[in-house]
């Protein structure tokens, strides 16, 4: 409580609809994700999937090239995977609050009717989900390292390159989250949530997994159209260093270009997803589905 | 105002209607609520085309696009079991529908085995979509040998499946919101062990063999040996084998669920956990 | 058979432990029912009365066998809630104030329908039953809406009607007009009462904390708090309790604020049982339990005192409400589920 106590009282906030509701919105998106159980089964939960989604890649390629762990698409498929938790946490973290919100805690009305900025609020409701996700990633990458031998050396990993394209990918994932999220608010509730399913569908088309070469022709524009492209590619290049560079789909641009790209989407999502926003609100409001609830 | 009493079924009938009362709104809900046709097979779809083009990129034999194409299909079941089994009367209690669930003379056993059955008709619609959408995409071809094996398979590949659900959701009636994680906790993990996407027999015979307590290992197992006659020697345990397991666990999960749904209801009414909402 | 009770309840008690971080000393109980002892008879419609938290609510999932029992003993027809449940759970029927359940993606007819099958109504008779009652209430209209369209008051009052479909012996009504706003509260009361009169031999519990609802509707009452049962009569005989006495509206000029001392308040002044008092367009409203109307010279001159002045004062015959304040020594709008007791 007394981080709560903090975040309500700081007198900066309180002049900021926009950052109020981010800080108290992540403050609740970390209560929930943090209190749903013992420490035990929220470890299981924080490692357990994410590994066995990566596990399964492992015994597929173990399978099929008789565990030659060594090759240049060993490191491409368990790095772009490990990598893409963070795509399905982040878009998930944002938008599925609408779902929470509006059919299990029912307080969807309140929040709408509060002097709160919506669009903040699920920025800051997807907080806790980015920093669980990023807790996973780390302890995927290093169980590569440890079992597989990933080639990952920290000594010459780029981390100014990492680091930044992370920060702009992120925000740009966040953007596409609140687009989903506004989307939500006018659908009814599935057992999926959009966030994961949409991180689903991008996984393919992102090169997460397989390098687009492989995608049939008329796909692969839909790949160089989407953030995570750039983004996993440009995290790789600085994680891997030259080994990155043994697939040719991104390879004629300069690190520089990546980057410059990654901000573009990021710049563009988040003002398109701002607007979007907007015109879901009204949408929802003018249909009468802010605080409805469906189930079957 | 009538005044005149009410036939009320009861015993068999009773549970008959129950039952089918409770498999009905998971049949309709396929007609009413149109989005499950992006959500449930457009996604898994591509899912699906994810781990086949991963097989590409590590030039597998073809086969194996075949045995990624059936699993993924199955995932549907297996999400089904635990969205719409397990952790459905964990929604039910929060929506007020619970309590009168408990309340009906109604056998609860007959409430669940109307969720599977709804949710058998449901998903199979999902399934089928899957599988005819994949298997055109990249080409599968089946040579079913054995076709009244290969139902037999699937029959009781589902007894059992549903009937762990239904175990589930026994014990989910008296947890609150782990019920939800634990769902959650049971997806790729499980993905993993029973060979979703892969031959389970590659886990080695351990592995493959603790695994076989989810029905669909074994289920999926058969099938593939089944309807791709050409690569049997993928086979964890001879057909014969793994479907007088299912069987067994058929009967074992069905059984559990019963027992342990008269026993948690019990604990429910002690702990207050049948009329608690915990948001 | 028809000797026995429709409800009978001896030492009926119920203790929750409460769940969630605790520091120490914080309570780990929490008792919401002590040593209830209740007969009501076949045909009677039945009234507890209770501010929020009384344990009202609380009585009526243990006689509906949705809560096991921590003491005593609850028969509903005979049966008992705890071994008898199946046996109770044919019989019966609950419906909560409030409630939205059912399924949003069904209509109104399709979740009646569904709710009839599980008490095993064969279907055609369930759906003749469901658009009979929809007639009844003035929901026919609505019959195919899904109820994800239904407003929360149209959503209970087919909750409402989910109760009565299943010709249940005895239903449970837990505040059945919460929420519901004045025509639709009166319909809901109309209908019970018909109900009941076209089913004599039925009986009907209903939790309420609307007092003129209870007197209105019920044959016998219970007056309920923090778990205990104060009274138990007829609202005739309820309200005759306290014919002796006298009792008072007052109307005077604003009394300002409440004296610091207890000597000074009105409590004190000598002969006044019960006062509550309440600010109203600009005025003090004062109700008053007297031990007898000599007492209100005292009234009067402690008022004056107070730099206040008398504008108006009625004498009026005791209402429900006066016999729960003189009960409990507060008004209904209290919530008293506070009641915490170390240990478990």
């Amino acid at each position: 409580m007394a981080l709560a106590r903090r975040v309500f009282d700081a007198p900066r906030v309180r002049r900021h609809d926009g950052l109020r509701s981010f800080l108290v919105a992540a403050w609740l998106g970390w209560q929930i994700e943090s209190n749903w159980a013992d420490p035990f089964l929220f470890a299981v939960y924080t490692i357990a999937r994410p590994l066995a989604s990566v596990l399964i890649l492992v015994v597929m390629y173990a399978v099929i090239t008789d565990s030659a762990f060594g090759q240049p698409i060993f490191p491409y498929i368990y790095l772009g995977n490990a990598l893409y938790i963070l795509v399905g946490q982040v878009i998930t973290g944002v938008s599925w609050a609408v779902i929470d919100d509006r059919e299990h805690y029912r307080v969807a009305k309140y929040l709408h009717t509060a002097p709160i900025d919506g669009y903040a609020y699920l920025f800051g409701r997807g907080v806790a989900r980015l920093l669980i996700g990023t807790i996973s990633v780390l302890i995927v990458i290093a169980f590569g390292m440890v079992l597989f031998r990933l080639p990952i050396r920290l000594d010459t990993v780029d981390w100014p390159l990492f680091l930044f394209s992370t920060a702009l990918g992120v925000a740009a994932l966040a953007g596409l989250g609140a687009i989903m999220g506004a989307w939500t608010m006018t659908m009814a509730r599935h057992f999926w949530s959009v966030g994961e399913a949409v991180a689903g569908a991008l996984y393919l088309f992102s090169g997460a997994i397989f390098p687009l070469d492989l995608l049939p022709a008329w796909l692969r524009p839909l790949g160089f159209a989407l953030p995570v492209t750039y983004w996993l590619e440009a995290a790789r290049r600085a994680l891997l260093g030259p080994q990155a560079h043994g697939f040719p789909t991104l390879a004629g641009l300069t690190n520089a270009q990546l980057l410059g790209i990654l901000a573009a989407f990021a710049v563009v999502l988040l003002v398109s997803s701002r607007l979007f926003y907007g015109r879901a609100l009204h949408a929802a409001k003018e249909r009468g589905l802010i605080d409805i609830e469906t189930g079957y | 105002m009538a005044t005149e009493r009410v036939a009320k079924a009861t015993g068999v009938r009773l549970f008959w209607a129950t039952m089918w009362a409770r498999a009905y709104p998971r049949m309709v809900g396929t007609f009413r609520e149109r989005s499950w046709l992006f959500f449930e097979t457009l996604l898994p779809v591509l899912a699906v085309s994810g781990y086949v083009f991963i097989y590409r990129a590590i030039q597998a034999p073809p086969a194996y696009t075949g045995f990624a194409v059936l699993g993924g299909a199955m995932t549907a079941f297996w999400l089904n079991v635990l969205w719409s089994m397990a952790s459905q009367l964990y929604w039910d209690k929060d929506q007020g529908n619970l309590e009168i669930y408990v309340l009906a003379p109604g056998p609860l056993m007959a409430v669940l085995l109307g969720m599977a059955v709804g949710g058998m008709v449901m998903t199979g619609t999902r399934a089928a979509a899957i599988l005819v959408i994949c298997s055109w995409l990249f080409d599968v071809s089946y040579q079913v040998a054995q076709p009244l094996w290969l139902v037999a398979a699937f029959v009781l590949t589902m007894a059992a499946l549903y009937g762990m659900g239904m175990l589930f959701a026994s014990v989910f009636l008296v947890s609150g919101r782990e019920a939800w994680h634990l769902s959650n906790l049971l997806q790729e993990p499980i993905y993993l062990v029973s060979g979703f996407y892969f031959p389970v027999k590659a886990l080695g015979f351990w592995v493959a063999t603790f695994a076989s307590i989810i029905p669909l290992t074994l289920g999926l197992d058969a099938m593939r040996q089944l309807i791709f006659a050409g690569d049997s020697g993928l086979g964890f345990l001879p057909v014969p084998v793994e479907l007088a397991v299912q069987l067994v666990l058929a009967v074992v999960f069905i059984t559990a669920a019963y027992f342990a749904l008269a026993k948690l209801e019990q604990i429910g009414r002690e702990q207050g956990r049948l009329i608690e909402r915990r948001r | 058979m028809s000797e026995t009770p429709a409800i009978f309840t001896q030492n009926l008690g119920r203790v929750y432990k409460l769940r969630g971080p605790k520091k120490k000393g914080d309570p780990k109980t929490i008792v919401a029912l002590t040593d209830i002892n209740l007969t009501v008879a076949r045909g009677e419609l039945f009234g507890l009365l209770g501010p929020n938290g009384a344990g009202k609510t609380t009585l009526i999932k243990i006689l509906t066998t949705l809560l096991l029992p921590t003491t005593g003993t609850a028969r509903v027809l005979g049966w008992d809630v705890v071994h008898q449940a199946q046996e109770i759970r044919r019989r019966i029927s609950m419906v909560s104030g409030g409630e939205t359940s059912g399924y949003g993606l069904l209509t109104v007819e399709e979740n009646l329908w569904m709710f009839a099958r599980f008490y095993g109504l064969d279907s055609t008779i369930a759906r003749q039953r469901i658009g009979e009652m929809l007639e009844v209430v003035g929901l026919a209209d609505r019959r195919r809406s899904k109820i994800s369209d239904l407003s929360t008051g149209l959503r209970q009052k087919m909750n409402f009607i989910r109760g009565f479909i299943t010709d249940p012996d005895v239903v449970f009504l837990d505040e059945p007009t919460l929420g519901l706003d004045v025509t639709a509260a009166r319909q809901v009361r109309e209908f019970v009462r018909e109900w009941m009169q076209a089913h004599p031999d039925r009986t009907v519990l209903l939790t309420t904390h609307y007092m003129a609802e209870a007197d209105e509707l019920c044959d016998r009452l219970a007056i309920i708090d923090k778990g205990r049962l104060l009274a138990l009569d007829t609202p005739t005989h309820l309200k005759q309790r306290l014919r002796r006495e006298a009792v008072f509206t007052l109307r005077v000029a604003p009394l300002g604020r409440r004296p610091l001392r207890r000597e000074d308040m009105l409590e004190a002044v000598p002969g006044v049982r019960q006062v509550t008092v309440a600010e109203q367009d600009g005025a003090t409203e004062i109700k008053l339990i007297l031990d007898s109307e000599d007492a209100l010279a005292g009234v009067l001159d402690h008022i004056h005192r107070r730099g206040s002045g008398l504008i108006a004062l009625e004498k009026r015959e005791p209402t429900l409400e006066d016999v729960f304040i003189d009960l409990v020594g507060r008004g209904l709008d209290v919530d008293t589920s506070v009641r915490a007791e170390e240990g478990d």
